[in-house]
């Protein structure tokens, strides 16, 4: 099958036809704001830690000073990551050119360090102590309780990215999934008494690398427009 | 002529609030600012289609343009955006066959773009750098000439062109 030329005065006119219909329906709209995104999903995670705790009772450890340093360390990373990651998914929603904010990657980065730190520590000590914290009963807990408090962010994530016009559909499905996985395990984290550096550091990462592989496979379907 | 930045401003702010004469104007303007933005990427039997396609996505995401910030950036985005959808689609099997040139001329809004861009980019690479690949890969000296206008020997002159190209690859994949 080949192309047929078209006649110019054909597209011109077809056009035309259009930028009319286009006028004819033209009316006012509310500009899609950035401190809107912010919000959106500051709310997601303020709703998902409300339904941890509902559901899994609060921990005051953070309050009362019981909570260890690795317990404070890993959930203000994750802190960061969550916001560098929101700032970024966020200003993304608005179509721009020019170079892109690295710093989710180096927050990601930075958090990476823990779960490496926690292993090289397990294997450091005797075998009965790496098996005990990769067999950590409270492991599949955790990391189920978080990505289910992360899918309320992803979701919130998903309808702004929908209202926006993102025009980097694959780097806003990565955004979206560490966004998700930070503030999901943050929002549940808080309700979690378990706080050795081999729990928080494995089990408490682990949601944010699932989260990420999540969003970057079931996102962009969902924002492509 | 296509307007300028400041007027297509304007004109897309008003636009935003329902005016339907300013919408009128604009539409037509970025109908052909994009005719030529597309002239010089998909061959002609799909220009027309593609502009209609963009001129569509202008108008459904026009609330995503914030007026404090410049217009043509955020058309040219979502140019592009629908440009690599266009490619993806269309021609998935033959990329190759896609990317010759079939432009038969330069736009002015182009060239002052391209130049735009460039001088960005040179600003995030070293001086020296930046000068020697404006003197031998833009302006045509050769290594020598552009040795002795800078002062630099011919084998750095080489070293900074590779190492600046390098630096200007990058920061282009980087760029959206």
């Amino acid at each position: 099958m080949t192309d047929l030329p078209q006649d110019p005065s054909d597209s011109a006119m077809s056009r035309d036809d259009l930028i009319a219909s286009l006028t004819e329906d033209l009316t006012p709209i509310r500009r899609v704001r950035p401190v809107e995104g912010m919000v959106l999903i500051a709310f997601a995670t303020i709703i998902a830690s409300v339904a941890s705790i509902a559901a899994h009772e609060w921990w005051d450890g953070l309050l009362t000073g019981d909570a260890s340093g690795y317990f404070i360390i890993t959930h203000g990373l994750l802190l960061v990551l969550g916001a560098a990651s929101t700032a970024a998914l966020v200003s993304g929603a608005l179509p721009r050119v020019g170079a892109r904010a690295n710093a989710p990657l180096w927050s990601a980065i930075m958090l990476g360090i823990l779960p490496l730190g926690a292993i090289i520590n397990l294997l450091s000590g005797n075998g009965d102590h790496a098996r005990e914290g990769l067999n950590d009963p409270a492991a599949y807990m955790c990391t189920t309780a978080s990505l289910a408090a992360g899918a309320l962010v992803l979701v919130a994530a998903v309808l702004w990215l929908r209202r926006g016009a993102p025009v980097s559909l694959e780097r806003s499905g990565w955004l979206a999934g560490l966004a998700a996985g930070s503030l999901g395990t943050l929002a549940y984290g808080i309700t979690c008494p378990l706080d050795t550096f081999s729990h928080v550091g494995l089990w408490h990462v682990a949601p944010v690398a699932i989260g990420a592989v999540v969003g970057r496979l079931v996102v962009p379907p969902l924002i492509r427009w | 002529m296509v307007a300028d930045e400041p007027t297509l401003a304007r004109l897309m702010a008003a636009t935003q609030n329902g005016d339907k004469a300013a919408g009128n104007v604009l539409l037509t303007e970025v109908g052909v600012w994009l005719e030529r933005y597309f002239r010089r990427r998909v061959p002609p039997h799909s220009i027309d289609d593609l502009v209609q396609d963009v001129l569509i996505a202008f108008y459904t995401k026009r609330a995503t343009w914030d007026p404090a910030r410049p217009f043509l950036p955020w058309l040219a985005a979502i140019a592009r955006y629908r440009w690599v959808d266009h490619l993806r689609k269309v021609y998935k099997h033959d990329s190759k066959e896609l990317m010759e040139d079939d432009a038969v001329e330069d736009s002015e809004e182009e060239v002052v773009l391209a130049r735009v861009s460039l001088d960005r980019l040179f600003g995030q690479i070293p001086d020296k750098q930046a000068e020697v690949i404006e003197m031998v890969k833009i302006s045509g000296l050769s290594i020598r000439e552009a040795a002795e206008k800078t002062g630099q020997s011919e084998s750095l002159v080489k070293v900074n062109i590779h190492r600046g190209l390098k630096k200007l690859a990058s920061l282009v994949e980087k760029a959206d």
